[in-house]
């Protein structure tokens, strides 16, 4: 292959990069129910499983992760939560499962007070943790 | 006269809150029925447990019943089940600690609601019902018996003998001494699944505040109705005394003592995560009938932190007023000690990482009365216990 045909092969990869979904940061949709967190270099949608949260009930948390133009994509998410206002989190460690196209489902989740609760996804990429985070109230 | 103008004011001002507390015994803010419905329905519906293949089936409630109440479950064959959870006693059994063949650490928790549970004992010891059920049997301070001498008397039993057979499909002749010790736990649990209390004053107000049932709320007595809105308000104790059990099924350090004796603490759910992971009786074991489903979600995930030591159970509070003594380990004789704990909680005591919406509720006389009142209105109304087994399984014979 020639020097030219290789820098024209370079440019429709780059091109085709850019206008995807993962660089236009655009996470694939979750469905009607998904919420987004947002930082300066990834944005998270995600649902909850069971839907809604039930207080001292476990749920699932699916998230799909997208990396914004020029950062690594996510190798690794870790989801916590806690009660700001309370001082403390859950009794429970999730677990995080990695899926197919920056999907994650995290398990084991477990809201045991009713109230506020900031949900904490640390996005892993490149040996750097960016910390998202979401607010929420449970009845 | 503008001194008399003065008295006047400052008198009615002393008194608004009073009146305004008067005046508003029936007037609920959404946000106060909200947390109110969330308390019902009561009773709830019930759901089998299947980590326990004889949960909900009749015939293992029977011989559950049966082993209840049999002497021959501990090693002397002088104490039963019923030694500690009396019925006629809703199931506990009045003392400050629980009195085996030694006085244990904690009090006796009543068995009321119990089949709903997700961690069983004051410190969360065990996943599920029929696990926390072996514990006494075989507790060297309580029933004292050993699966060899458990397995011994139901095999030599013709009755009990036929019972496992038909509730686990096998003669206990063919089972081996911890087997018949787990069956012997499962049909425990399943009868005591069955121990679901009546419907309480509560209950019938809090449908009728849905219902928008005038009558049916003004039946419910004033004073508890101002203590269910501290329970909801600023007694903040709906936060973890939540849901239709009026408990969250998770622990909290409220600061309660925790020393046993001098030199000697109870770790409270510290230990109670420790001791389950080291147990072979839990839902992800080999005893278990379901180790993958949504009924492990809890075992595999719980994580033992800092702040767990000196954490107990949040229990429920159904029939509370006639299960006294109350906290882990009996120190309160009343629920107006309860009360008084938390309107002059010290939190010196407190965990410096635990929960920080714990503060004293400073309650007047009147206010501690109103949430007692209340408190005691989700007793249901008592029913004498009649046992439904006989000793002899008529197709057994």
């Amino acid at each position: 292959m020639s020097q030219s045909r290789r820098r024209w092969l370079a440019l429709c990869v780059a091109f085709l990069l850019a206008s995807s979904p993962a660089v236009a940061c655009d996470p694939p949709s979750l469905g009607d129910t998904q919420l987004v967190a947002d930082s300066a270099r990834y944005r998270i949608a995600w649902r909850v499983r069971p839907d809604p949260i039930l207080v001292a009930e476990p749920f699932a948390l699916e998230m799909s992760v997208c990396a914004k133009p020029g950062v690594s994509p996510a190798e690794a998410v870790q989801v916590d939560a806690t009660m700001p206002e309370h001082r403390h989190g859950m009794n429970y460690r999730p677990s995080v499962i990695d899926g197919p196209d920056g999907r994650f489902l995290a398990q084991g989740m477990l809201f045991h007070m009713p109230g506020k609760w900031r949900l904490i996804f640390d996005v892993r990429a490149g040996g750097i943790t960016e910390r998202l985070t979401h607010d929420l109230t449970v009845e | 006269m503008i001194r008399r103008w003065q008295i006047l004011l400052a008198v009615l001002g002393a008194c608004l809150p009073l009146l305004l507390a008067y005046a508003n015994t029936d007037d609920w803010s959404p946000a106060e029925r909200r947390a109110i419905q969330r308390f019902g329905p009561w009773p709830p519906q019930q759901a089998r447990d299947a980590s326990n293949r004889a949960s909900g089936r009749d015939d293992a409630i029977a011989l559950g019943e049966r082993l209840f109440f049999d002497r021959r479950l501990s090693g002397a064959g002088n104490m039963a089940c019923d030694w500690c959870h009396l019925p006629q006693r809703d199931w506990t059994d009045g003392f400050k600690r629980g009195v085996g063949r030694d006085v244990v650490d904690r009090n006796t928790t009543s068995l009321w609601n119990v089949g709903g549970r997700r961690w069983l004992g004051w410190d969360g010891a065990h996943d599920s019902l029929w696990s926390q059920s072996l514990r006494p049997i075989i507790d060297p301070r309580e029933m004292t018996a050993t699966p060899r001498q458990i397995a011994e008397r139901i095999r030599t039993d013709a009755d009990l003998a036929c019972r496992y057979e038909k509730v686990f499909g096998a003669a206990p002749a063919f089972m081996d001494d911890e087997q018949i010790l787990v069956a012997t736990g499962k049909a425990l649990a399943a009868f005591q699944e069955t121990l679901v209390s009546g419907r309480a004053p509560f209950d019938e107000f809090r449908d009728a505040l849905q219902r928008g049932d005038a009558a049916g709320q003004a039946a419910y007595p004033d004073a508890a109705k101002r203590g269910l809105k501290i329970f909801v308000g600023k007694g903040n104790c709906a936060v973890c005394h939540f849901g239709p059990t009026f408990s969250n099924g998770e622990f909290a350090d409220i600061g309660v003592p925790f020393f046993i004796e001098p030199g000697r603490v109870d770790p409270g759910r510290h230990g109670g995560i420790a001791a389950l992971r080291a147990s072979p009786y839990t839902r992800l074991g080999p005893h278990s009938d379901e180790r993958q489903g949504a009924g492990t979600t809890r075992t595999r995930h719980v994580e033992a932190q800092h702040r767990n030591f000196g954490e107990f159970m949040v229990p429920p509070l159904r029939n509370i007023a006639r299960t006294a003594p109350y906290m882990h380990a009996g120190s309160h004789a009343t629920l107006h000690d309860v009360v008084r704990h938390y309107s002059e909680l010290d939190e010196d005591r407190l965990h410096a990482d635990g929960e920080r919406v714990l503060v004293p509720l400073r309650l007047s006389p009147r206010e501690s009365d109103d949430l007692v009142a209340f408190l005691e209105s989700l007793s249901d109304t008592p029913k004498p216990f009649v046992r439904r087994t006989s000793d002899r399984d008529p197709a057994c014979r």
